[in-house]
């Protein structure tokens, strides 16, 4: 396949790489599902649903739908995944860990085809974690680096609190509609009017959007993530995971898009992060971050279109998703090929590498073409819809001003990427040595990019698929008949002006970037990403002095604050139930002698404990209610019960008193809070008494449900044989649950016993100290 | 030495087979009458705790079955998993108890995994609430053996 680049890759073991066999079966994935879709597509009527139940009870099912925006995604994420696969297979050859790269590759595959297909809330969001967690390991593919580590955490810690937005948006969302399915939610939001719910679900989802798609204040992370090999930040970071956050919003677009609140976050953020990202490219020197800012400048511009209303924005979404995989995965190939060929992409050493690597070179002034939107090119083709889509509706002039920005840099970036390094170049070429990839890397972006061309030429083949991604969006409507068309209007004129400024931008780089470097250094330390290193380092302080505040390691504190807590959580509960008029006590009824007796018993112990210095008798005083308590409960029926709170007592009682009377017998207990009258104890004791007795005066006002009981009475004999109940019970009706707890009992000693052991030695080599 | 009560020295040694007895019968009767597993393991507890106490822990430790609480436990819980296998060699779901009688001429034998399982939950209690009061009572009296107040320093 590849003779050069296998040499330079050379694996330290050749038996880990993998063959060229084994590679071409990886590619056969993407390409198979690519094949699969088109075959759904060239067969079906659109929309083609399919289910299976997953949880019936929360009426969530495995929902699976195929529309147009559906339609769309899934052949960038087969197609561009094709291509990837192949690079891939260049890229990283001789690579031991090559068969892991693709296996995670894969995954990330179905993640995303289940995201973009899925039609129920959870299912979506299901596949989403998934295509986060794969991200974050094939970001941090080379994870030996410190640089890889650290910015695959960030991809992941940024995306992740996106997720837990998200799925605390869909939960409100499916709570206020009353449904997960988002086909049915799409058409239920617009009945529903502003409620505050949809608004809060609303706010959730798009911080959930937001991150993944990079937007403002969100964006740091992508640059960052370009620490993955080339090929996983083609298909990541341009082609398809960064756009689910864009496919989200434009999948909810007809639920929402009648919102002003909608409306206006998207066309500011939107408009923001296109502006800012292409601003940021020009602080860059590595070709690919240059190329990641332009990708979240154009994830802005997505997500502003998405927010414009009108079925022109809805059809510029969807050929702006293509235009966008088409050329910016070709570019990102492009920089691989340099990287690979001369070993740096940093732009300043790079030039005049059109003899050394033709063929990457033509690859990316073909797809640099569209980027810039030349005419002739896809990116021609989009530029106009765009711009249809902002004229036929009123687009404020920040929004106008943000596009102008984004056409000009996208232009001077594309000329950084297909001519500075290829042709001219201001300064000295460094890289001398320079050699061509072999066609695994060469054939991915010039297919891609010839495809974005021949788009262009030809641009009817994809007027269905991106009009019927549009009517995903905009439902109800019938599928338009655009024509995408090289007609010469007012596209021409703008074009002239981004391709002035562009060029004027392209040209002034180097003095551009000084001097934007300089004000970014001073503004850097208020940005998003240093607030980022902030947290990371805050959060865990603050936890750790929480921590160090409510958990102080004396067990007397943990006990106050349990007992304090209960005592507000009843209090409040019977308060509320009272204050509801529901609240009905049981009578006073006196007790029988038994009764009497031990409840005294209880009372006396309870009386004695606050107000004795003494340990042993501190220790009698509590064993008394305990056994105070056994003692109701032979009177309440339940010798089992009371069997067993007597025999606990007393070993409670025994093992506690050994160890007092150790402790004084070694002059030792001082060691421990001595026991003195503690007012504030004795206050929250008596409020979590009473709570607690008005609590069961209530519970037990009403009528006893005998159901169980009986049940299990009647057939405790026939079914086990059995007539102590409370033992069948444990042993055959529940054993499942017994055999669980007793588990639990084995598992606390092995937790147990390292603890008493260490306080052993801990007390051994302090009477060594002594 | 500790000083150690002679009485209880005495009076430990039989005690403590009279205890482990009654624990049995606890746990023999428990289908029918107030007792079973649970209880029966606490009563075998006290056993120990009273050898503990007269004799020391460690010599309680020895007496244990398997001569370690956490062994001990251990059986417990997987006499608990095994009562519950051979159901499914019947087809029934883990756990479904089954029950068979011996018969001895004058009356019968009721085998049943029940027994079984209610050994396990004994023998888990016995081994666990042992080792927490075996390990407690050690852990503050092991010092007092070389207590003897001879500063090293």
């Amino acid at each position: 396949m590849t003779g050069d680049p296998m040499a330079q890759h050379a694996a330290a073991n050749p038996d880990d790489a993998m063959s060229v066999a084994a590679r071409a079966a990886f590619v056969l994935a993407p390409l198979g599902l690519f094949v699969l879709v088109a075959w759904v597509l060239a067969t079906k009527t659109l929309p083609f649903d399919l289910a299976w139940p997953w949880i019936p009870s929360l009426g969530i099912e495995f929902r699976f739908r195929i529309d147009g925006l559906a339609a769309l995604m899934l052949l960038m994420i087969t197609g561009i995944g094709t291509a990837v696969f192949v690079y891939a297979g260049g890229y990283l050859a001789g690579d031991p860990n090559q068969r892991r790269l693709f296996w995670m590759l894969v995954l990330f595959m179905v993640a995303m085809v289940g995201c973009v297909t899925a039609d129920d809330l959870f299912v979506l969001f299901l596949f989403w974690e998934a295509t986060s967690l794969t991200s974050f390991m094939l970001v941090g593919y080379s994870h030996a680096r410190a640089e890889s580590r650290k910015a695959a955490q960030q991809a992941l810690l940024v995306t992740g609190t996106g997720g837990l937005a998200l799925l605390a948006g869909f939960i409100v969302l499916a709570q206020a509609t009353g449904t997960t399915r988002i086909s049915d939610i799409v058409e239920i939001v617009p009945t529903l009017g502003e409620t505050p719910a949809l608004a809060t679900a609303l706010g959730l989802i798009l911080v959930g959007a937001f991150t993944k798609s990079a937007q403002f204040p969100f964006h740091f992370w992508l640059p960052n993530a370009m620490a993955a090999p080339t090929p996983v930040s083609a298909y990541l970071h341009s082609a398809t995971m960064v756009k689910l956050g864009v496919f989200l919003l434009a999948r909810l677009d007809p639920a929402f898009g009648e919102w002003p609140l909608w409306e206006w976050t998207l066309k500011i953020v939107g408009s923001v992060t296109a502006a800012w990202g292409m601003v940021l490219a020009l602080r860059e020197r590595d070709l690919k971050r240059i190329l990641a800012w332009s990708t979240v400048a154009t994830l802005g511009t997505l997500v502003m279109l998405v927010g414009l209303r009108g079925e022109g924005a809805a059809i510029a979404v969807g050929a702006l998703l293509l235009a966008h995989g088409l050329y910016k995965a070709p570019l990102f190939f492009v920089a691989g090929n340099i990287d690979h060929g001369t070993g740096t992409r940093v732009i300043d050493r790079l030039g005049g590498l059109r003899r050394q690597m033709p063929w990457t070179a033509a690859a990316a002034l073909l797809a640099g073409a569209s980027m810039a939107g030349m005419p002739l090119s896809f990116g021609y083709i989009v530029k106009d819809v765009i711009l249809e889509a902002k004229t036929a509706v009123d687009v404020f002039t920040f929004a106008k001003a943000a596009n102008t920005v984004f056409g000009s840099i996208a232009v001077a970036v594309a000329g950084v990427a297909a001519i500075r390094v290829f042709w001219l170049h201001p300064g000295v070429n460094e890289a001398c040595d320079a050699h061509e990839c072999g066609p695994s890397l060469i054939g991915p972006p010039l297919i891609l990019a010839l495809l974005g061309i021949t788009l262009g030429l030809f641009p009817f083949y994809v007027e269905d698929l991106i009009a019927m991604a549009g009517v995903a969006m905009i439902p109800g409507t019938e599928v338009p008949v655009i024509g995408l068309s090289l007609a010469a209007g007012p596209v021409l004129g703008s074009l002239a002006v981004t391709l002035a400024v562009g060029v004027g931008i392209y040209l002034l780089w180097d003095p551009l970037h000084q001097r934007f470097e300089r004000i970014a250094a001073r503004t850097g330390r208020i940005g998003m990403a240093s607030q980022y290193e902030r947290s990371l380092t805050g959060i865990p302080a603050f936890a750790a002095a929480v921590t160090r505040r409510v958990q102080d390691g004396r067990l007397p504190s943990y006990v106050g604050l349990v007992a304090a807590s209960a005592a507000v959580a009843i209090v409040v509960a019977i308060g509320q139930l009272v204050a509801s008029g529901a609240a009905a006590w049981a009578a006073i009824a006196w007790p029988g002698l038994g009764f009497a007796g031990a409840a005294a018993l209880v009372i006396a112990g309870a009386l004695v404990a606050p107000f004795v210095r003494d340990r042993v008798v501190l220790l009698l005083a509590v064993g008394l209610v305990g056994f105070g308590s056994a003692l109701l409960f032979v009177f309440a029926g339940a010798p089992d019960v009371a069997w067993t709170q007597f025999t606990v007592e007393t070993v409670f009682v025994i093992v506690v008193a050994a160890v007092l009377l150790g402790l004084k017998r070694l002059g030792r207990g001082a060691s421990v809070a001595e026991p003195r009258f503690r007012p504030l104890a004795l206050g929250v004791s008596v409020v979590l008494g009473a709570a607690v007795a008005a609590l069961l005066m209530l519970a037990t006002a009403g009528p006893f449900d005998a159901t169980l009981p009986e049940w299990f009475g009647r057939t405790s004999v026939p079914e086990a044989y059995g007539r102590n109940v409370v033992n069948v019970i444990l042993v055959d009706f529940r054993a499942l649950d017994t055999l669980g707890e007793i588990a639990v009992v084995l598992l606390s000693l092995l937790a147990a016993l390292p603890l008493v052991g260490a306080l052993r030695r801990r007390r051994a080599s302090a009477g060594d100290v002594r | 030495m500790n000083p150690r009560l002679v009485i209880l020295d005495v009076v430990a040694r039989p005690l403590y087979v009279v205890v482990l007895l009654a624990s049995l019968v606890v746990l023999l009767r428990g289908h029918n009458e107030p007792g079973g597993g649970f209880i029966a393991g606490l009563v075998a507890v006290t056993a120990s705790v009273l050898w503990a106490l007269a004799h020391g822990p460690a010599a309680a430790e020895a007496r244990l079955p398997f001569r370690s609480p956490l062994i001990l436990s251990a059986v417990g819980v997987a006499l608990g998993v095994v009562s519950g296998l051979p159901a499914l060699l019947f087809g029934d779901a883990f756990l479904t108890h089954l029950w068979g009688a011996i018969p001895l001429g004058f009356t019968e034998l009721k085998v049943s995994t029940v027994l079984v399982f209610d050994v396990g939950v004994y023998l888990c209690v016995w081994g666990a609430l042992a080792g927490y009061a075996l390990s407690l009572l050690e852990a503050d009296l092991t010092p007092a053996d070389d207590e003897r107040p001879e500063p090293r320093r």
